[in-house]
């Protein structure tokens, strides 16, 4: 492949890479620590300093980690969505179905139905139930002829968007009484991450992994196009019906512990892909972990921006997403027009 | 190999295929051809399993098509389709590895099997130099042989292609169905191929079938499915037909409007050319076009002009193969000679043996006479100077022109003799 390194060398750099940023990221904060002290710190039982401990472990930690899993998870679900309509500009973001699983969740909270059975919370239940919905809904709307042409699936799902967001802006009038927990969860931010959020999305976001690697090998043929993946042996709609259920999965776990932040999906697997080139066995991994880092630096800054007050991380991803997405809008204008 | 029986294919409500029946057999080469909207290429998507028919069945070996899995189908049928760009950046040889897919587990391990598979289709088919290449950064000939390469590692035992050549140069067009032609040959694959160029799959492929609005018109062997009727009908043009003497194959020709409206007529014009070893075949198609009537001679049986003439229906005055010519054929040519409006002497050499074909001309006087002089009379003159003593006798008495070219020829009859020819 033509890209500059191996795909050995750029994983093991991008893997130290997400190491030290994770360190930093754990050190800094209302408490400024040493990189050193937080090894210490995390690798010791016997710890020095009991409010350090709960600082780096309760609070940092979780909240790193549910960055991490919600940066590669909107990554992987981008690089999946991405990969079955076959087109770059497409993210679970853009075409709605974050704000499927968001009034999915808006749901659940207006009608009191949040509870756990085994490990699996409805929270996120809801939250995938919701996303799959509006999939089902902007495919159907985006398909003609049984092409998927990418102009009318943007254009479905910024419309069914709309309706879903005036949908939760409803669920919230009449339930007045959770408002605030709804726009709190709906800003986007990772503040008040904890260990429970993540016990909360890990399941199925573990869940769409798998099912997303399984037909992973047939997506590659799916993007030379659905003839050729068809005449290669691979039997197109139901691989494409497990892609979009693994994705809407993982959306589904990452919104629900988030809320909505946009545009990592889309920018990542680009940038992953400029790196590994289109292979989905390389591409998928790679994009896991740069969305990872990602989100960690974009949660840094959200956090020291305006320190001491720390503003919700979706603005920081939309800041440098939406410039990015124009710019590809532009750059394809013939291919798409 | 494939067999269909009675299938019907219908677009909402518009019927696209009638009836269609046909029967390919192990490692034959069967062309489709037909006009734009005649339903080639939705034939080809039923057979691949992109559509699926109104009703009829498709075999595929015993077994009905329907009931393979994309998997197993992908094994027994390899197809190269009419649009083979690809938008994203594989490298050639991922890209021929994922024919691979068929025989690969979920997780798409690479055998050396597997490996050693797409090493023989990319020298089969010349693109191992560009393996590591970008399938973008490849031209249309080179980027349809990678696809033809993905087609080979599927080890099918039928291909189907779908306008292989469309839009390539003509150094691409014999290169791909050359290697075609080879894989049909060599690896004994069995090739159903849809062509809009009728000349070009009437060089390579045992049958054909002509569609022609969803229906089979004609089926059978290359000359008996191009022919004048059967195409001039299915495409609605007037064309002719000629026979490529090479591969013994028949080609069409179209005939532009503007020569049509000049309608030819049935005319009485009479030309005797005088030929032999070759030299006269030129000159009797361009006179067959023309629709004038011919007569050769004298020739000796076996000569390749002899076997053009007889080819075309032409009287002959003929001799046994390598003999002198007798008072007997000089006697019959004469008489043909007297009868003709115009004589013609190819650019043929001229020794003892056939000199009498010269010598009889000298006894006519005022006639119209070509000779074809590519090369100076001198220079073919084997009877120590006695044919361009002729020669010069010849001209004294009649009119003599002296033309180089077919083109002179075909010019020089159009001008001279238009009222006759033409209405």
């Amino acid at each position: 492949m033509e890209t500059k390194f191996s795909y050995f060398y750029t994983t093991m750099i991008i893997i130290a890479v997400l190491i030290l940023v994770g360190i930093i990221s754990l050190s800094f904060g209302s408490v400024n620590l040493s990189p050193f002290q937080v090894l210490k710190i995390i690798f010791s039982n016997n710890n020095i300093n009991e409010s350090l401990n709960i600082i780096i472990k309760q609070i940092r930690l979780p909240r790193i980690i549910l960055s991490f899993l919600v940066g590669s998870g909107l990554s992987m679900a981008g690089v999946v969505f991405q990969g079955v309509i076959r087109n770059p500009m497409v993210d679970p973001y853009i075409v709605g179905i974050s704000a499927g699983a968001g009034t999915g969740v808006t749901l659940a909270i207006v009608l009191n139905l949040q509870f756990s059975f085994l490990f699996f919370n409805t929270l996120p239940l809801m939250a995938f139930i919701g996303s799959l919905i509006t999939v089902y809904i902007v495919y159907n709307l985006a398909k003609t002829k049984n092409k998927v042409p990418v102009v009318t699936f943007l254009l479905a799902g910024v419309a069914v968007g709309f309706v879903l967001n005036a949908l939760m802006s409803f669920l919230m009038v009449i339930g007045t009484r959770d408002l605030q927990k709804i726009i709190y969860w709906l800003l986007g931010s990772l503040a008040a991450a904890s260990w429970h959020d993540i016990k909360l999305m890990l399941p199925y976001f573990i869940l769409g992994n798998f099912i997303i690697i399984f037909f992973l090998k047939d997506l590659n043929l799916i993007l030379l196009g659905e003839t050729h993946a068809q005449h290669l042996g691979v039997n197109v709609e139901k691989s494409k019906k497990y892609l979009i259920i693994g994705a809407s999965l993982i959306t589904a776990s990452v919104v629900s512990v988030s809320g909505s932040i946009g545009f990592i999906g889309l920018i990542v697997p680009h940038i992953a892909r400029l790196l590994v080139g289109p292979d989905h066995k390389k591409l998928y991994p790679t994009a896991a972990i740069l969305g990872g880092i990602f989100l960690i630096i974009s949660d840094d800054l959200a956090r020291i921006v305006l320190s001491p007050m720390e503003i919700p991380v979706g603005i920081i991803t939309a800041l440098t997403g939406g410039p990015y997405f124009i710019y590809l809008l532009r750059k394809t204008k013939k291919e798409i027009w | 190999m494939l067999k269909l029986e009675d299938i019907n294919f219908s677009y909402e409500k518009q019927k696209i295929l009638h009836k269609i029946n046909f029967h390919l057999k192990e490692n034959e080469f069967i062309g489709i051809i037909g006009p734009n909207g005649s339903g080639k290429s939705t034939l080809l998507k039923n057979i691949s399993k992109l559509l699926s028919p109104d009703s009829g069945y498709i075999y595929l070996d015993k077994g009905l098509l329907n009931e393979y899995s994309y998997k197993e189908l992908a094994r027994k049928m390899a197809v190269v389709p009419q649009d083979t760009e690809i938008n994203f950046n594989f490298s050639v040889y991922d890209l021929v590895m994922m024919g691979r897919n068929p025989y690969q587990d979920r997780w798409g391990r690479v055998t050396e099997t597997d490996k050693n598979k797409v090493e023989e289709a990319l020298e089969l088919t010349d693109t191992k130099k560009f393996k590591d290449k970008s399938i973008q950064k490849l031209s249309g000939g080179e980027r349809q042989r990678v696809i033809i390469a993905r087609a080979i590692v599927q080890e099918p035992e039928l291909l189907l292609l779908d306008e292989p050549t469309a839009s390539l140069d003509i150094n691409y067009q014999r290169n791909i169905f050359d290697l075609i032609s080879d894989l049909n040959d060599e690896l004994e694959m069995s090739v159903l191929a849809v062509s809009h160029d009728l000349n070009l799959i009437s060089q390579y492929c045992e049958r054909l079938i002509l569609l022609s609005n969803g229906n089979i018109h004609t089926m059978g062997k290359v000359e008996e499915v191009i022919t004048k009727e059967n195409i001039s009908e299915v495409y609605n043009t007037e064309v002719d037909i000629k026979y490529n003497p090479m591969t013994e194959r028949p080609y069409v020709i179209i005939v532009p409007r503007k020569k049509n409206s000049q309608k030819r007529r049935e005319n009485n014009f009479k030309v005797h050319l005088i030929c032999g070893g070759g030299t006269g075949k030129d000159i009797m198609n361009i006179l067959n076009d023309l629709n004038i009537k011919v007569s050769c001679g004298v020739l000796n049986r076996g000569d390749s002009d002899w076997e053009e003439a007889k080819r075309l229906n032409y009287e002959v005055v003929e001799i046994p193969p390598f003999a002198p010519i007798d008072e007997n054929a000089v006697e019959k040519n004469k008489k043909r000679i007297g009868n003709s409006d115009l004589i013609i002497v190819s650019n043929t050499p001229f020794g003892w043996g056939n000199i009498d074909n010269i010598e009889v001309l000298t006894s006519l006087e005022k006639k119209d006479i070509l000779f074809m002089t590519k090369q100076d009379v001198k220079v073919r003159d084997f009877t120590e100077g006695k044919t361009t003593e002729l020669f010069e006798k010849i001209k004294k008495n009649n009119n003599v022109h002296e033309i180089n070219n077919n083109k002179e020829l075909c010019s020089f009859i159009n001008n001279n003799y238009k009222e006759i020819l033409y209405d």
